[in-house]
């Protein structure tokens, strides 16, 4: 059969036998945080693949943030994230946590945190801590986070190891209320079905 | 955009003999309750690897599924249509993004579902290896294509795999904008001249074999198939998939005064089930083992893509950065 596809038929594309390819696009993994109004928590929404964290940004608001409302989003690299252990049913992850050793000695660095509160969902930004290092983060949430509910994982996050967008970027989602084109809503055709069924 | 029917792989034995039969009971126990199972928790190797195996063919759907409906954006009518097209398939090259990185939770590389993709290994939806070849084809494929994948997807969405199942909320939220799409450019199609009529009904006949191909063959009720419905991977047979899809589009189809090409395509009101030629298996298979009208094509494109597109991985290749799996 001829082809139909502009890209066959007149860019002469091959046809010929399918190899592997090289690997060569097996790019870091990212996981994208975003905000979709001021007042709410940011929360995990995905995975991206990029060579580095600016380009991991720009192909995760394509991604994530093209359509509604959107205020904030970050990106930080999938094995900068330091994960709790996981329980479930009425057990809490502050089972497992010890009391600080020794809190805050000389240098600090401000760590973000994340809980899992149902297990199925995506973790929910929580806080920021200020701690020597992530374990010793960790061991002060106890004190500083817990409550009655149950949380089942912790992410732990250095805040210099987040790409994130700042107020003065927020200008990038202004023209998404325009994009109506994208939503169900822009196909009503209820009166055309009705006019079409009178005539017949 | 999804592919129905998954081939599952039926092999002679299902493994669990190997399987820790505590550990089993409590992943049992898990789904029994309702509750998702996340890549960190304990999963028997058939579970990990017929969802890799459906995940992966879902996601190759949504790239190849892009193709045909692709080739008709620099022909859209009008530059709503072809802003409205551009949206969608953006969306379903986001699709394969999102189902890609749920698969890859489970422990196969990005890397190594594309290279399967392209070296012909792995299956995507058969339907895709149809010619879209006027403009009344591709709005078939928005709108009911994208209905058979609505029915399926919004099953799977009910499904025991966490990732999956986010990545088809997400998924399902943007169908509804291709459903109503599709729809409101068949209308226009059915409400417009005699020529937009005929063109329109020309593309039903054209497409109605590989839709009812799409949700795959009858089912045969295996102990397979019975442990996948228990684990929540498979979610209703491909009769019940087809039959709903059939109750729900049929009439609409009918209500543009369309007629569809089978003669014995009736609902029987006592059963409720909808009865149809039994569609022409034998094609279906030469088709999905590479003898289909555009198969060699579709995968030359996505090959050439690779290659043409060598120079950036290589320009972009940061060792700075490390691929691993995504955490959710």
């Amino acid at each position: 059969m001829e082809s139909l596809d502009p890209r066959v038929n007149r860019l002469n594309l091959s046809t010929t036998e399918l190899t592997s390819k090289a690997p060569l696009d097996q790019l870091g993994t990212y996981e994208v945080f975003s905000q979709l109004k001021e007042d709410k928590p940011y929360f995990h929404v995905g995975p991206v693949h990029a060579p580095n964290c600016e380009m991991a940004f720009l192909f995760a608001k394509e991604q994530f943030s093209r359509r509604q409302t959107c205020t904030g989003l970050f990106v930080v690299e999938t094995r900068n994230i330091k994960v709790s252990v996981f329980t479930e049913g009425e057990d809490t992850v502050y089972n497992y946590i010890s009391n600080p050793g020794e809190l805050a000695n000389g240098n600090t660095e401000s760590f973000e945190l994340f809980h899992l509160k149902k297990r199925g969902k995506q973790h929910e930004y929580i806080g920021t801590i200020e701690a020597s290092s992530a374990e010793v983060a960790l061991s002060m949430v106890k004190s500083e986070f817990i409550n009655d509910k149950p949380v089942y994982n912790i992410w732990i996050i250095k805040t210099s190891d987040i790409e994130s967008s700042q107020d003065e970027d927020k200008i990038i989602w202004d023209t998404l209320p325009d994009k109506k084109f994208r939503d169900a809503i822009a196909y009503k055709a209820a009166d055309k079905i009705k006019e079409f069924k009178e005539r017949q | 955009m999804y592919g129905g029917g998954n081939t599952f792989e039926h092999i002679k034995s299902n493994g669990l003999e190997n399987e820790d039969p505590e550990k089993l009971a409590q992943f049992e126990a898990r789904i029994e309750r309702g509750e998702k199972i996340e890549p960190n928790d304990w999963m028997p190797q058939l579970y990990r690897k017929q969802l890799i195996r459906m995940i992966e063919q879902h996601a190759h759907s949504e790239i190849i599924g892009a193709l045909p409906e692709g080739t008709w954006i620099t022909r859209a009518p009008g530059f709503k249509r072809k802003l409205a097209l551009m949206a969608k398939v953006q969306d379903e090259v986001g699709h394969a993004q999102l189902l890609y990185s749920a698969a890859e939770t489970l422990g196969k590389s990005r890397e190594q579902m594309i290279d399967d993709l392209i070296n012909g290994k792995s299956k995507y939806s058969n339907i895709f290896n149809y010619p879209a070849f006027t403009w009344a084809d591709s709005c078939f494929i928005s709108w009911l294509v994208d209905a058979g994948a609505i029915v399926n997807q919004l099953a799977n969405a009910r499904g025991s795999y966490g990732p999956y199942c986010r990545a088809l909320d997400r998924i399902c939220a943007e169908e509804s904008f291709h459903l109503k799409y599709g729809h409101h450019c068949v209308i226009h199609m059915a409400t417009g001249t005699e020529k937009q009529r005929e063109m329109m009904q020309a593309a039903i006949n054209r497409w109605w074999p590989p839709m009812m191909h799409f949700f795959g063959p009858s089912d045969k009720i295996s102990v397979h198939s019975e442990i996948l419905m228990r684990w929540k991977v498979k979610m209703g047979s491909n009769d019940d998939m087809r039959n709903q899809f059939l109750d729900m589009y049929v009439p609409k189809i009918w209500e543009l005064g369309f007629t569809i090409p089978d003669e014995n395509l009736r609902k029987n009101e006592v059963t409720g089930r909808w009865e149809y030629t039994e569609p022409d298996w034998e094609e279906f298979k030469r088709v999905i083992n590479g003898d289909g009208p555009c198969n060699k094509e579709r995968l030359a494109v996505r090959r050439t893509a690779e290659e043409r597109g060598r120079w950036v991985r290589e320009a972009l290749l940061a060792p700075k950065t490390e691929y691993v799996a995504p955490l959710a």
